[in-house]
């Protein structure tokens, strides 16, 4: 394909995701996989869409714009993700054609390096929290170190699942524990930096997310301040609301450069590219979720009162930027990151 | 020992007697009736050390010298009392007003009742008249002895428990917008009038619409002249804001920084420059809430200097709370509930943080205060149809 292509594929992609979000924040399983977001970078050959991440990022952002309720996250971006990150086989994919053509949903538990081990008798012990999507998938795929310190992937179906709930309601998130449950066979990654792409999709994924809300929430403000009328005139004509749509704008702007940055370095990383997507994604990563959060607050602050009620619905965006903010790394963690190359 | 420090003892030792034990984890979670309970409790118990209402005139139950009041709040925030929610508008604004503006029968009618637990509201803002409150709908039509008050008010905190509202109606549509206002006191449970709570993005439904609807109002109900309800308002709104600003920025300052403080990985060396930079802050705070205490008393309090101190304070907690929710990451989020009567520094940092924006918008928004520090206090040329 060429560039003008992918750039095709994005707007009809965008287009029929907002058609779709656009009838309610909660979107069920099949309708994604029907929809075939959930394929979209499992290969032709296994019933998939053969796109990149590219694709699957313009999906993240409007699921961040419509602050939807899914299981896309844990679901598609990082179960598929890791799959497609490990070595070819049959176990591998039989699950990405399972996943792809549904009813059949995994999700992955990353966790941090080392929170799950794996034994030499293949034994797995650990526990990670706020694991995107867990609950309630047909199965789980546990990103683990084993007896010799290298990161491996293990399907598991023994694991102990708690439900966490979270003030955002659209997401949800549990504990995943186990408890030296006997395990089949790894599955190994197929490069060195098999464990760290999936982290960076991860990252890179919420980021998307929170960019789709913070748009979103821009567009409601400017349209809000050119309708709302105080002292006799639309408050956007008002310097102090002016401007503050103006700062949102820049943010918003230079998140969306940062994002569009980290995924072409992605993207290049997963087809076999030299560059490392490291830095690209903790940059892409720290500035969109925090600026986000300033985006949607100011959105709040700027619809006044009706921007501080239930029925406004900011506060389910404020709430989904905040937990973004955290999740997967926050601002601080990934500019430490940064901050360890000079 | 000085009468003051006599006094902080004083109260150190009341505190330690009467502050509720482990009010915060009882009531986290409670319903709305638990909640009334513990605030008309806890009313009482300050009340019956006069402690509720230090602020008013001797002859109506005050009478506390404003160091020892300033003692008082320090003491209160510094020991985590609970604080006054439901009582909040009838020991400030309603008694202000009140005491500026009513009559005698009034006042006898009003004071002894609020002491008596009697809750009020305020009944200012409208759909179309938030930041330009003086753009109020709500009309009250002057027949016989009485008026007939048709229109809709919003925001109104607390109206689901109050008995009473003070309430702002246009008496002259013909007159230039702040000079047709009428500022009156209505019983909220005469004919016609309709409460309807409105959730919040925190989920509390504190925050009410009153519909009126030929609600009437006896001319006795009237307080200061007709027409002069604007006036009225103005000079009794921030009659409160100094102390009531010395408190919040009291509990700021003790539990609200020492939780964050707790909470915080304080050998990262970001993290440490933040606190240093928040507790800076919040010193600055409590000095200047100090200093606006001491004027508004002598009178030479500048005609800005309650926004300086409103807008610094909402928005210092606005980044105080939002660096707790930082700082407390993903298991912050697992907080689903605040502890009730508690200040706007709960440690349930998400809710915390989105609470906050109850003090940047409502009491004129941080745009409008700007505004006024800039043209009030500066006096920089007004802005076009600005307030």
């Amino acid at each position: 394909m060429t560039t003008t292509d992918f750039a095709d594929l994005h707007d009809d992609l965008r287009a029929v995701a907002g058609d779709m979000l656009a009838r309610g924040r909660l979107v069920d399983w099949p309708a994604m996989i029907g929809a075939g977001w959930v394929g979209l970078e499992v290969a032709d050959a296994l019933g998939g869409a053969g796109a990149t991440f590219a694709e699957v990022a313009v999906v993240c952002e409007e699921l961040g714009r419509a602050a939807a309720a899914t299981h896309y996250l844990g679901s598609a971006v990082l179960a598929v993700g890791l799959l497609n990150t490990l070595q070819d086989s049959v176990v591998g994919n039989e699950l990405l054609s399972g996943v792809t053509a549904g009813p059949t949903r995994a999700a992955a538990v990353l966790g941090d390096r080392g929170c799950f081990t794996l034994s030499a008798d293949r034994r797995l012990t650990g526990r990670a929290e706020f694991v995107p999507d867990a609950d309630g998938a047909d199965r789980l795929l546990v990103l683990a170190t084993d007896h010799t310190g290298t990161e491996v992937a293990v399907v598991a179906d023994d694991l102990t699942v708690t439900p966490q709930p979270v003030l955002d309601e659209t997401r949800a998130v549990a504990a995943v524990a186990a408890d030296g449950i006997e395990v089949a066979e790894p599955l190994r990654f197929a490069d060195l930096r098999g464990a760290q792409t999936v982290r960076d999709r991860a990252a890179l994924a919420v980021a998307c997310d929170s960019l789709g809300l913070a748009e979103a929430m821009l567009a409601a403000t400017v349209s809000y301040a050119q309708t709302r009328q105080q002292f006799g005139r639309a408050i956007g004509s008002f310097q102090a609301v002016k401007h503050a749509c103006a700062d949102m704008q820049v943010k918003v702007s230079v998140a969306r450069a940062l994002v569009r940055e980290a995924v072409a370095a992605v993207v290049a990383v997963v087809a076999g590219g030299p560059e490392d997507a490291d830095a690209a994604v903790a940059m892409a990563k720290s500035y969109t979720c925090g600026a986000a959060v300033d985006v949607v607050g100011k959105a709040m602050q700027l619809h006044g009162g009706i921007g501080y009620t239930w029925e406004s619905g900011i506060h389910v965006y404020l709430k989904r930027a905040v937990f973004n903010r955290s999740l997967f790394g926050s601002p601080a963690a990934h500019r430490q990151h940064l901050a360890q190359r000079y | 020992m000085t009468p003051t420090s006599d006094f902080r003892a004083q109260v150190r030792q009341w505190c330690r007697e009467n502050v509720p034990v482990d009010w915060r984890r009882t009531q986290t979670g409670v319903g709305e009736r638990e909640f009334v309970d513990f605030q008309r409790r806890w009313f009482a118990t300050l009340h019956s050390a006069g402690f509720a209402v230090p602020h008013w005139p001797r002859e109506w139950g005050g009478g506390m010298s404003v160091a020892d009041q300033a003692v008082l709040y320090q003491e209160l925030a510094a020991h985590d009392a609970p604080r006054l929610v439901l009582a909040f508008v009838g020991i400030h604004h309603a008694a202000a007003t009140l005491l500026a503006a009513g009559t005698d029968e009034q006042r006898r009618r009003h004071l002894p009742a609020i002491l008596d637990g009697e809750i009020w509201v305020q009944g200012f803002s409208e759909p179309e008249a938030g930041s330009d409150l003086a753009s109020l709908r709500t009309t009250a039509r002057r027949v016989g002895d009485d008026y007939v008050v048709n229109g809709q008010k919003l925001w109104a905190s607390g109206a689901s428990y109050a008995q009473w509202c003070l309430l702002l109606a246009r008496t002259d549509p013909d007159a230039p917008k702040r000079k047709g206002i009428s500022y009156f006191l209505l019983d909220m449970a005469t004919p016609g009038v309709q409460v309807r709570p409105i959730r919040n993005a925190v989920g509390d439904q504190h925050f009410c619409e009153i519909f009126l609807d030929d609600v009437v109002i006896p001319a006795a109900n009237l307080i200061g002249a007709e027409n002069a309800g604007w006036q009225v308002a103005q000079a009794t709104l921030g009659a409160e804001r100094g102390m009531t600003m010395l408190e919040l920025a009291e509990r700021l300052g003790c539990a609200g920084f020492r939780w964050l403080v707790q909470a915080a990985p304080t050998d990262d060396p970001v993290v440490a420059d933040r606190l240093a930079q928040l507790e800076t802050e919040i010193t600055g705070l409590r000095a200047m809430c100090r200093r606006l205490v001491r004027d508004v008393e002598a009178g030479t309090a500048g005609p800005a200097d309650a926004s300086i101190v409103k807008l610094f304070y909402s928005e210092l907690l606005q980044r105080l709370t939002d660096f707790g929710t930082e700082i407390g990451g993903l298991a912050a989020h697992t907080a689903l509930a605040k502890p009730l009567s508690s200040g706007w520094e709960s440690g349930s940092w998400v809710l915390d943080f989105i609470g906050s924006w109850e003090w940047t918008i409502p009491g004129g928004s941080s745009e409008i205060q700007r505004t006024i520090i800039g043209e009030r206090g500066l006096g920089l040329p007004r802005e076009p149809s600005a307030p």
